[in-house]
């Protein structure tokens, strides 16, 4: 008899690279859901045995998806797959009831082992003869922002992981946005992120095989009390100990993230030292649009939020024009990698 | 016999090379004691590399906030991601004499610090690297640049 697995994820690539490392030998039928809300009514409109499942998502995520499936008679067995591992993330998926929790991308031994460890890849169910598994569609092509959004979606994970250690706090994780911008639409883009008034930033840049971009780390000014408690600074803290504290919080979130991303395509950047872009001033005098010599980048946004605290950060990530299609030409071969 | 003749040339430069470039490095081990100490860091302390190596930092320059840098630095070995210091946030980490006493206005070296982790060949992080980066040129720009603006 075969196993019914329903694969969860609002990435295309993600769906398609957990599909391919199911065991071959394992006499499962897949289908697919692209987020929590999508995977409940498949749920509801025929059982199945495993659900493996994603975290951050648009329209519901993982933890409601979690929240909605107890007390669901017959409700499959989940695994979490996901980018976020921070250790209270872990704790919480299981504390819902979830089985499993593996980090992202998972390997075809990984997922064997587990599903091994689980009691879910038995004899019974296994396959004399190993099939070739089935992808979502045969011959699908993804853009660069599909790719570009899981490759920052699992480093965002690894980010938020070293900032949750350090301050032990659990970090709340959005789903990253990426999109081609004008000059004029990043102004907009920024201050539609950065609702306050005053805000200060740090800017780093990173080069590397034909890739330049920089990460831009803009911190509410009403996040610096909370940020200050957090790291144990007194009440009456300066203008150096908020720049320390931008400084260190702009380390840890862009450092982690930026060896993950250039993990996964394979680059080592070198990076430059953090440069206080401003401190306590509008958005709009950040950066000059009037100043600026480029015309087009490609943006990559993430809002990191700490649970119960009033911290909110924005990391953008800008790229050159120049290194877009460098950039294409990289994540081709990621995404072909997981065919 | 030539290849490790090679190896060694090779290791010769490589350590001239560590040496003698103008930014000060500083190893340092979990217990915060000096690996390496190039000539930069000899030049601008006075204390040569062979009474460096093997103390700590702590013991070397008393006048560093221990606690604050401890905490930094065991968050490099923690998090495995380079920390960075700002000449914003402290003007400098070593007091260092200014480069060029007789035409720059600053006494004292300005110091942007990258504190980095070092992979040992198991991939293991036993070791840290300051980089120590001399800006007083641009501290002292920037600075004056900021008094012109709030004048004005």
């Amino acid at each position: 008899m075969s196993t019914k697995v329903l694969i969860c994820d609002d990435s295309r690539i993600a769906r398609k690279q957990l599909a391919k490392v199911l065991p071959n030998d394992w006499n499962v039928e897949i289908e697919f859901a692209e987020n929590g809300q999508d995977a409940l009514q498949q749920i509801a409109a025929a059982s199945f045995d495993i659900l493996f499942l994603d975290l951050n998502m648009p329209v519901k995520d993982g933890y409601e998806t979690l929240e909605a499936l107890q007390g669901v008679a017959g409700a499959p067995v989940v695994i979490v797959v996901s980018g976020d591992v921070q250790p209270k993330a872990i704790e919480r998926v299981k504390a819902m009831g979830a089985a499993a929790f593996h980090k992202k991308p998972a390997s075809s031994e990984d997922i064997r082992e587990l599903l091994l460890d689980l009691d879910l890849l038995t004899q019974q169910n296994q396959l004399t003869q190993p099939v070739s598994r089935p992808h979502e569609t045969a011959a699908e092509s993804f853009s660069l922002q599909d790719t570009l959004q899981e490759v920052s979606n699992i480093a965002m994970g690894r980010a938020a992981s070293a900032l949750a250690e350090m301050l032990n706090v659990f970090i709340k994780l959005p789903v990253p946005q990426v999109n081609i911008l004008e000059v004029s639409e990043l102004q907009m883009a920024l201050e539609y992120s950065v609702k306050e008034d005053s805000c200060s930033a740090v800017a780093q840049g990173f080069v590397g095989s034909g890739i330049a971009f920089e990460a831009l780390l803009i911190f509410n000014d009403s996040s610096f009390p909370d940020m200050a408690q957090l790291l144990g600074m007194s009440q009456d803290y300066s203008r150096e100990s908020e720049t320390e504290l931008l400084m260190d919080v702009s380390s840890v979130l862009v450092g982690p993230f930026m060896s993950a991303v250039g993990k996964q395509l394979n680059i080592d950047f070198s990076h430059g030292h953090p440069t206080l872009l401003g401190q306590h001033v509008k958005i709009s005098d950040l950066i000059n649009v009037k100043k600026t010599t480029w015309k087009r980048t490609l943006a990559v946004e993430i809002v990191y939020e700490v649970e119960n605290y009033q911290i909110n950060c924005d990391l953008m990530l800008l790229f050159t024009e120049d290194s877009v299609p460098t950039l294409e030409h990289l994540l081709s071969f990621l995404a072909e990698d997981e065919e | 016999m030539s290849n490790q003749a090679d190896g060694l040339a090779d290791f010769h430069w490589m350590f001239d090379l560590l040496h003698h470039i103008d930014v000060g490095l500083v190893v340092l081990d979990q217990e915060y004691r000096v690996q390496l100490w190039n000539s930069f860091m000899e030049n601008h302390s006075g204390v040569s590399s062979s009474i460096a190596k093997q103390q700590s930092i702590f013991s070397i320059f008393s006048d560093l906030d221990a606690d604050w840098l401890k905490q930094k630095i065991d968050n490099v070995f923690g998090l495995k991601t380079p920390i960075y210091i700002s000449w914003e946030q402290r003007p400098y980490l070593f007091e260092f004499k200014c480069y060029r006493p007789l035409t720059s206005i600053a006494d004292n070296m300005y110091q942007n610090v990258a504190i980095r982790p070092i992979s040992g060949p198991d991939g293991r992080i036993k070791q840290v690297c300051l980089v120590v980066y001399d800006v007083t040129d641009v501290a002292t720009n920037k600075m004056a640049f900021d008094a012109v603006r709030q004048q004005s």
